[in-house]
């Protein structure tokens, strides 16, 4: 598919990116499920807070670790989407070989060194809390060990994730691998998707005038 | 910057000689003026003391730069507090296990109950959009101003209004109104620039009309209630629409071609005799207004957005049951409607008697709606007139979803029934149940709607998690100091402040998103704010209304590009006149924009200049239980107080 033949080094990369990419795609996707059960749990603990008058502090502390684990969990897969918000002004104007390089060199010296830092340093920050087995704050509220084991986990597939998009960054500016996204910028692609999506249905509605009391 | 140089197109090249030349300019200024505290931090002489004594500027400087880089803005943030944390170890400006403190932040970000609300929120605008309410509402209330001068684009601000108290997705509503409303306006002849501003600017009132994420992100920034600022937010986002409501009035009188009333053939819902059946309408509407007057008028609740909020619900209710009723009984079940009639109002009369007060009031709205529809009935079979005619029945029907959950939501976040966290999460399952109703609830659509919020949540929160990080370092070079002190220091007092942050604001949105301005401009104002006593609600709302010009402004105004994802490009026949249209150029969407830039900032000056519009969040009735008042407090500490690292000085 490209000019250049690709080392065997770097087909067994790509492979493994292949690899990393869908299993961190499938994490975000399941994990995102957490967000509903977030909201069907705030939901019912208001009503049944509001009708039976009970409630306890566990109840209110799900609502947050449920959330917690949504957003660390799927921020790899946000990455993988390249739906992370960018600042476009300068860099839609550029060409695709310098827009490449920019990526290249913020994988390097932005992304990976956090992710970094960051798993080095929550990692003992989590496991100190697991050692003691730290209990919440509040009366009748979780443990705290699993939310505070949530932050290295998030940040370490993160940090995997990182290394993909590096591989895959460097692939595609030596030719060896084919950019599916010709244009990043996260706010605008999943415009653009949301602005099909919408015209394919009113084509569809309108293919049925009946439908369409005012038309 | 060497890895970008390559390939630079001119205007590339321009652009960033500006803004290279515009950082320099900051950077002399900056120079110039003194870091307070920072002499304390770095005793050395030589360059490593002047850098320890300036690093606040020239961190503030690098970050511009490696935002602009155009890297996701979250991880360009933790990189710079991290570049900078190691650069202040290696000066001994702090101690080498600062990086220690930052898994305490992130566990302090997750840990947040305020926050809790953007997802849900989110999530319920993204179900509501798939439901296909707003299609729906532009559909009827188009028909029914379609008929006067600029009644299209009143119908746009309207649906863009009630879509904003609703849903507070920009996104939904820009393009759901772009689709339907935009071909009509073309089809009968609205000016191009009017027709695409107008469905650009009423678009962008989720920003501002509660319950917006601006106001809840906002609320968190500035360490004050989310239930605060949406109280706050109510009045001025009811004043924003009625300008953009004057600005179509001035401009369709003055050129009428320009938003020309649709002929009576293009309006549908019509009485067997033709009649358009608008009066009936009206006069439906009048009653229960009436009837929502005088139940409210035995409440405590006097004023302010909870009063407009309940009164429209009682309205609307009302309404609604008065056109049921009429549906399902009516003339032909006179009988019926009789009897069901003299049950509701005796059994009101009998909630009344016992003292049931609450009760009582739900009981009369009921019995009114009844009583109507026997009216209606009994005159029907009188003269044979329907005075609910099919207009008023559509209208009636189609406003109650929207209302029911502005009531859900906003109303029993305003009488204090449930947090704004947990009105989140009942409009996000009311929204559940709308749909499920009209038959669109689907596995693949929630799916959809669950994926897009996690992606959303992932970057907002990382966005803020990237501030943290920036922060510590930045708060531990006293960089908030020096901006406060900046702040303080311009001339003119409080307004003076105001206005000069108003236009700094105004600028940062031609290219900052405003999850940026709130996460990075915000938390570096406010301690300002606070200190010139200025309250920071009303801070807030002038924050935010300038902020939605952001989405506005040519050429990256996010409002403008739905728009345009959406708008024809190419020539293209119409369905209905079969005629060929012109399609609609970029520069007319840039230009029908422009005017409402401006309107945006009329209001943000008329919001200075009259805080009484904001204030009265303050008399508002709030009756939180305990429990609720503990949980804002919880959200409270958040941002502001635990920013300052716990650091000591070597």
């Amino acid at each position: 598919m490209t000019s250049p033949p690709p080392s065997p080094m770097m087909t067994v990369l790509v492979r493994a990116c292949r690899l990393v990419d869908a299993v961190t795609a499938w994490l975000g996707k399941t994990i995102s499920w957490l967000i509903l059960l977030a909201i069907l749990v705030s939901a019912v603990n208001a009503v049944v807070r509001k009708l039976f008058d009970v409630s306890s502090n566990s109840w209110l502390e799900l609502q947050w670790v449920l959330f917690a684990a949504a957003f660390l969990l799927c921020s790899p897969w946000t990455l993988r989407d390249d739906e992370h918000i960018r600042i476009d002004i300068v860099n839609a104007m550029l060409r695709k070989r310098a827009r490449d390089g920019i990526d290249l060199f913020g994988h390097i010296a932005f992304l990976l060194p956090f992710s970094f830092v960051m798993m080095i340093t929550s990692w003992p920050f989590a496991l100190a809390s697991f050692a003691i087995e730290e209990q919440s704050m509040n009366a009748g509220g979780l443990p705290q060990w699993p939310a505070k084991l949530l932050i290295p986990l998030g940040f370490t597939v993160l940090f995997i994730q990182g290394l993909s998009e590096l591989v895959k960054r460097a692939a595609i500016m030596a030719g060896h691998l084919e950019d599916t996204r010709q244009r990043a910028g996260g706010h605008q692609a999943a415009a653009e998707a949301e602005a099909e999506r919408l015209l394919a249905a009113e084509r569809e509605r309108t293919a049925h005038p009946d439908t369409l009391p005012s038309r | 910057m060497s890895t970008t140089s390559p390939s630079l197109s001119p205007r590339a090249v321009r652009l960033s000689v500006i803004s290279l030349l515009l950082l320099a300019a900051v950077a002399v200024a900056l120079y110039v003026l003194p870091v307070p505290g920072a002499g304390a931090l770095a005793e050395q002489d030589g360059w490593r003391g002047w850098f320890g004594h300036n690093m606040a500027p020239i961190m503030f400087a690098v970050l511009v730069v490696m935002l602009l880089l155009g890297y996701p803005v979250a991880f360009a943030l933790a990189a710079n507090g991290l570049l900078f944390g190691l650069i202040g170890i290696e000066l001994g400006l702090f101690r080498p296990d600062l990086f220690q403190a930052l898994p305490e932040r992130v566990y302090g970000t997750m840990n947040n109950d305020v926050l809790l609300a953007v997802p849900f929120f989110t999530f319920m605008g993204l179900v509501l959009e798939r439901s296909g309410m707003a299609e729906d509402l532009l559909d009827t209330i188009g028909q029914l101003f379609g008929s006067i001068r600029g009644g299209l684009a009143y119908a746009v601000i309207f649906v863009g209004a009630l879509l904003a108290a609703t849903t507070g997705v920009v996104a939904a509503s820009v393009i759901s109104m772009g689709l339907i409303s935009l071909p009509i306006m073309l089809r009968y002849g609205y000016d191009r620039r009017l027709a695409s501003g107008i469905i650009a600017a009423s678009g962008t009132l989720a920003q501002i009309i509660p319950p917006s994420l601006v106001l809840i992100v906002m609320a968190d920034q500035l360490g004050r209630s989310v239930g605060d600022m949406y109280e706050a937010a109510f009045v001025p986002g009811l004043l924003l629409s009625s300008l953009y409501a004057l600005y179509v009035f001035v401009v369709s009188m003055i050129w009428p071609n320009s938003a020309p009333g649709l002929p009576p053939e293009a309006i549908a819902y019509r009485e067997p005799n033709g009649a358009r059946g608008v009066w009936q309408l009206g006069m439906l509407a009048l009653f229960s207004g009436a009837v929502a007057y005088w139940v409210m008028g035995r409440t405590d609740v006097k004023s302010g957005a909870d009063y407009v909020v309940l009164l429209l619900s009682v309205g609307v209710t009302v309404a609604f049951l008065a056109a049921t009723f009429n549906r399902t009984f009516g003339a032909r079940r006179l009988v019926l409607q009789t009897a069901v009639t003299a049950v509701l109002t005796a059994g009101a009369a009998w909630l009344a008697q016992n003292g049931w007060s609450t009760l009582a009031l739900i009981g009369d709205s009921v019995a009114a709606g009844a009583l109507y529809a026997l009216s209606v009935a009994l005159v029907e079979r009188a003269s044979g007139r329907r005075l609910i005619s099919r207009m008023a029945e559509q209208a009636t029907f189609v406003m109650v979803p929207p209302l029911a959950l502005i009531f859900l939501v906003l109303g029993t976040i305003f009488i204090g029934l449930a947090t704004p966290t947990e009105g989140g999460a009942m409009g996000a399952v009311g929204a559940l149940l709308l749909a499920a109703m009209k038959k669109r609830l689907s596995l693949d659509m929630v799916r959809q709607a669950t994926y897009s919020t996690a992606k959303l949540a992932a970057f907002v929160l990382f966005i803020l998690i990237g501030a943290r990080v920036f922060s510590l370092t930045f708060y531990g070079v006293n960089g908030h100091v020096w901006v406060e002190e900046l702040m303080v220091s311009l001339p003119g007092g409080q307004m003076g402040f105001l206005i000069a942050v108003s236009v700094m604001v105004f600028l940062l949105a031609f290219f900052l998103d405003f999850f940026e301005l709130a996460f990075i401009v915000i938390p570096l104002l406010a301690p300002a704010a606070d200190r010139l006593g200025i309250d920071l609600v009303w801070f807030g709302i002038i924050l935010a209304v300038n902020m939605q010009t952001s989405f506005m402004h040519p050429p990256f105004g996010f409002s403008l590009f739905f728009l345009r994802s959406v708008a024809p490009k190419l020539p293209y026949i119409d369905r209905v006149t079969k005629k060929e249209t012109a399609p609609v150029l970029t520069s007319q969407i840039y230009w029908g924009a422009v005017p409402f830039v401006v309107i945006q900032l009329v209001m943000v000056a008329l919001v200075i200049a009259f805080p009484q519009m904001v204030m009265h969040y303050k008399s508002a009735a709030v009756k939180l239980d305990d429990k609720q008042i503990e949980e804002q407090f919880q959200g409270l500490g958040n941002s502001l107080d635990d920013d300052m690292p716990p650091l000591e000085f070597k």
